[in-house]
């Protein structure tokens, strides 16, 4: 058998999954495999201005942190506000709390922080360290919020979890304070809200904005996020935080995700307004009309172009239920969480007309046993275009959709699909010659 | 250690990786978890290394950690054999995979058995020193499990050993070796340990007629090929123009055959068109000229004896790496154990030559005069090939920057 009916008949598929567990690596030997939650918890620090991340580990995780952040004018470059306590083979032995108490001395004494992440990586959690209890020492001695952010990433499929913990942290930091009628907006983790379609609708209503982490905050404005009318919670790392945030401080919230479908995005839309108490806006619905006229557009040209899904900024099950409504067929997905229960509305339409495999992300070096067997239209995600286009594949490109909310992802992503599955009709019309 | 500001010293283990990165016709297969090895791509990128194909990793779960299970790492070494057979498979331990004891060499071995590739454990996990212990493996290693006994004898090739992609323009730095060595004796280059090369010019290395050690981590490889094959080996890296041609002269004593005349002369007279440097610092009626130098040791020393040469003998030496892997370091040179150390010996200098690194560099006074001589390259990037730290044409470029210095000095 050769390698690529080797690797597809090691996979699973759609129909047969029963919970994520069931989903198989295409190979044991990963490339580039996935980011890890030290990852994540940078890039949600990165937008919490006035704090201070610290990364507790090896001289590599350290590096490769610091490394991430040089060019980030976010953390200040260089010189920025990412540094490290590195750990050597004393501090595995004996415990790395000496060593932390010293860098932390130093740390606030130079940059004045208004918080700290301790953030702590694999071999602090085999050391069995205990960073939590040191954290709240720190804070009890320097007079500011100190907290422990745990990234060990045996323990996760990738990033996502150092984002979701991170966030989640920042609960400690908050007081109760007297209402008022602003949102704030949790979860965003690229781009800007203010370019979001989400942002001018809010704006254009007089809602005021409050919080928005992490894609924009000060640790001020942390403290005082209980004092929002509602949270707005636009991707599921936001969910641990707003439950605990509607448990202690009773601030309710709606989940307004990056949906592809008009017919989700107007429900979540009116939602947002009924928990506003105030009447959707007509805009909205003109908007929503606009968009509906633009899937069924696309929708007569996508009819039969096949893909496989690697990873795009949306939500995985409710964006393959979008293309599979527009006609397309998927042929693998690749995903680290399949829940039938979570996702059943989803998946309901997906399997009505497809049976895809189900593969894990982040492994693109084995795909390209696939290409020739599967033979797709398109691919969706982060790949190598130039080999792709030699097999008549067009790649979808969906990041620029990382800062947008609302109809303008069905606008953008039904364009980008139309535009990949023209490309690719005219690649394969290259190959045949 | 205390606080770390800027980037830590890279570890023993990212040197392995990228010393063993570019060998051709092998595979790097890490047992640990998947962030680390797609985190490291950003920096191997920025060194000039293809990873492609070349590095893998299994990722560990919490269960490989708490039951010390190793079927990823059987199942991906068998794998790769199967679909890419490389030639050599090294298998390097992660962080997470040393702290808990896995034990990679007793791996390597029961699954050698079942696979084509020859199987070469790593067990440095980040714990055992810096990345000047980790290159200093990686040379000692490949000597020892993979040159062959049988070498076919090559008349017309050296080899290089103790080149590091991690070095600041070191691919530059290779390319003027290479034209020196052509122009002086005619000889081309065979394996590199450890720039882009192949595993067959390793396994033929003990054939060269001579190896050229850039840096004491590669003694221990050279003594190895001395003793096993009686190949005489040069330890020193051509800085400067007298340091080159000491260098050169070295060389054809080794190998029993004099310097090609005519490139003799062009660095002669090199020689004598700088010889008047010394002058310089002499002439000087109130600033007195002072040179700090941050970077490898061989670098620093070969550079400060370079620009001692011509005249600036004043100078401090910091050390960007641990020493212990230098047989009898130089007195003058310094290692701080703790970023806060180094940056406090510079920061209040003034109206001093600052040699070294960006991050070192960017918390000096600005009424410096300040060239990039060591890694990290955080401003702008490392792209050219052509310009070179070592031989003639290094040292025309650093006296470039002496001239720009002694332009301030009054």
């Amino acid at each position: 058998m050769d390698k690529g009916n080797e690797i597809i008949s090691r996979l699973v598929k759609l129909k047969d999954i029963t919970s994520s567990k069931d989903i198989k690596g295409l190979t044991a030997a990963m490339f580039p495999g996935t980011h890890c939650p030290l990852m994540g918890a940078a890039m949600a620090i990165r937008g919490i201005k006035d704090a201070v991340l610290l990364v507790v580990g090896t001289d590599e995780c350290t590096y490769y942190t610091k490394h991430m952040t040089l060019h980030s004018e976010d953390f200040g470059g260089m010189g920025g506000r990412c540094v490290s306590a590195v750990l050597d083979s004393t501090d595995v032995t004996f415990g790395c709390k000496k060593m932390l108490d010293r860098a932390v001395d130093e740390m606030v004494q130079e940059y004045a922080p208004q918080a700290v992440f301790i953030v702590t990586t694999c071999v602090v959690e085999i050391i069995g360290d205990d960073t939590d209890a040191m954290a709240d020492g720190y804070t009890e001695k320097y007079g500011i919020p100190f907290v422990s952010v745990h990234t060990e990433h045996f323990k996760c499929e990738n990033h996502i979890p150092g984002i979701e913990r991170t966030i989640t942290a920042c609960f400690d930091f908050m007081e109760e304070t007297e209402k008022n009628n602003s949102v704030n907006i949790i979860g965003q983790r690229l781009g800007r809200f203010e370019d979001t379609e989400l942002f001018k609708v809010l704006s254009e209503n007089n809602i005021e904005i409050g919080m928005q982490l992490p894609c924009g905050c000060t640790v001020d404005e942390i403290k005082r996020a209980s004092r929002a009318k509602m949270n707005i919670i636009l991707n599921p790392i936001g969910l641990p935080l707003a439950k605990k945030m509607k448990a202690k401080f009773g601030t309710p919230y709606i989940f307004f995700d990056k949906f592809t479908n008009p017919d989700k995005i107007i429900k979540v839309y009116e939602e947002l307004f009924e928990a506003l108490e105030m009447s959707v806006p007509q805009k909205i619905y003109e908007m929503y009309t606009k968009a509906k006229n633009t899937v069924q557009e696309v929708s007569k040209q996508l009819e039969g172009i096949t893909y496989i899904y690697g990873n795009t900024p949306f939500d995985c099950m409710e964006f393959n239920q979008f293309m599979v409504k527009l006609g397309m067929k998927p042929e693998i997905i690749q995903t680290v969480s399949v829940e039938p229960e979570r996702d059943k509305e989803y998946l309901e339409d997906i399997l009505a007309n497809a049976n895809p495999y189900v593969t894990k992300t982040a492994n693109i070096a084995p795909l390209q046993y696939l290409y020739d067997i599967i033979k797709p239209n398109l691919y969706l995600g982060h790949e190598f275009a130039a080999r792709l286009r030699k097999k008549g594949i067009s790649v979808v490109r969906s990041d620029s959709a990382s800062g947008m909310l609302g109809f303008e992802i069905t606008e953008f992503i039904s364009k980008e699909l139309l535009r990949a599955a023209n490309e690719s009709r005219e690649l394969k019309k290259e190959i045949a010659v | 250690m205390s606080l770390t500001r800027f980037l830590p010293t890279p570890s023993d283990r990212m040197g392995i990786l990228w010393s063993l990165l570019p060998i051709a016709n092998t595979v790097v297969l890490e047992y640990g978890p998947a962030g680390t090895t797609h985190f490291s791509m950003g920096l191997f990128g920025e060194l000039g290394e293809n990873q492609e194909n070349h590095l893998f990793t299994t990722h560990m779960s919490e269960d490989d950690v708490v039951m010390g299970d190793t079927k990823r790492l059987e199942d991906a070494i068998l794998e790769i054999d199967h679909n890419l057979s490389p030639k050599v498979i090294f298998v390097v331990t992660s962080s997470v995979a040393a702290v808990i004891g896995s034990d990679i060499k007793g791996v390597c071995s029961y699954m050698q058995q079942k696979v084509k590739a020859k199987l070469v454990p790593f067990e440095q996990g980040g714990f055992r020193g810096d990345y000047s212990s980790g290159i200093k493996e990686s040379f000692t290693q490949l000597v020892r499990e993979i040159v062959i006994d049988n070498p076919k004898p090559q008349k017309d090739i050296f080899n290089l050993i103790g080149f590091s992609m991690g070095s600041y323009r070191a691919l530059s730095d290779r390319n003027e070796i290479e034209y020196l060595l052509k122009r002086a004796f005619d000889l081309n280059i065979g394996a590199c340990l450890c720039g882009e090369t192949n595993i067959e010019n390793i396994e033929n290395m003990g054939g060269g007629v001579v190896n050229l050690v850039l840096r004491d981590e590669g003694k221990e490889a050279a003594e190895l090929l001395k003793q096993r094959f009686g190949t005489k080996y040069v330890l020193r890296t051509p800085y400067g123009y007298k340091g080159t041609l000491n260098w050169l002269n070295e060389i054809s004593q080794a190998i029993d055959k004099p310097i090609n005349q005519d490139f003799l002369d062009e660095i002669n007279e090199r020689i004598n068109d700088t010889a008047y440097y010394p002058m310089h610092t002499m002439m000087l009626k109130k600033d007195k000229p002072f040179v700090v130098l941050i970077g490898e040791y061989e670098r620093i020393i070969g550079i400060g004896s370079f620009l001692n040469d011509m005249g600036f003998s004043n100078q401090l030496k910091l050390c960007l790496h641990n020493l212990k892997n230098i047989t009898n370091p130089d007195d003058s040179v310094v290692f701080y154990k703790n970023e806060g150390d180094r940056l406090n010996a510079v920061k209040n200098l003034h109206r001093t030559l600052i040699l070294g690194d960006d991050p070192t560099m960017s918390v000096c006074q600005k009424d410096n005069v300040f060239l990039r001589i060591s890694m990290p390259v955080v401003r702008g990037a490392q792209i050219s090939k052509h310009l070179p730290l070592v031989g003639i044409r290094g040292a025309d470029f650093i006296t470039e920057t002496l001239e720009e210095y002694l332009q301030m000095l009054k």
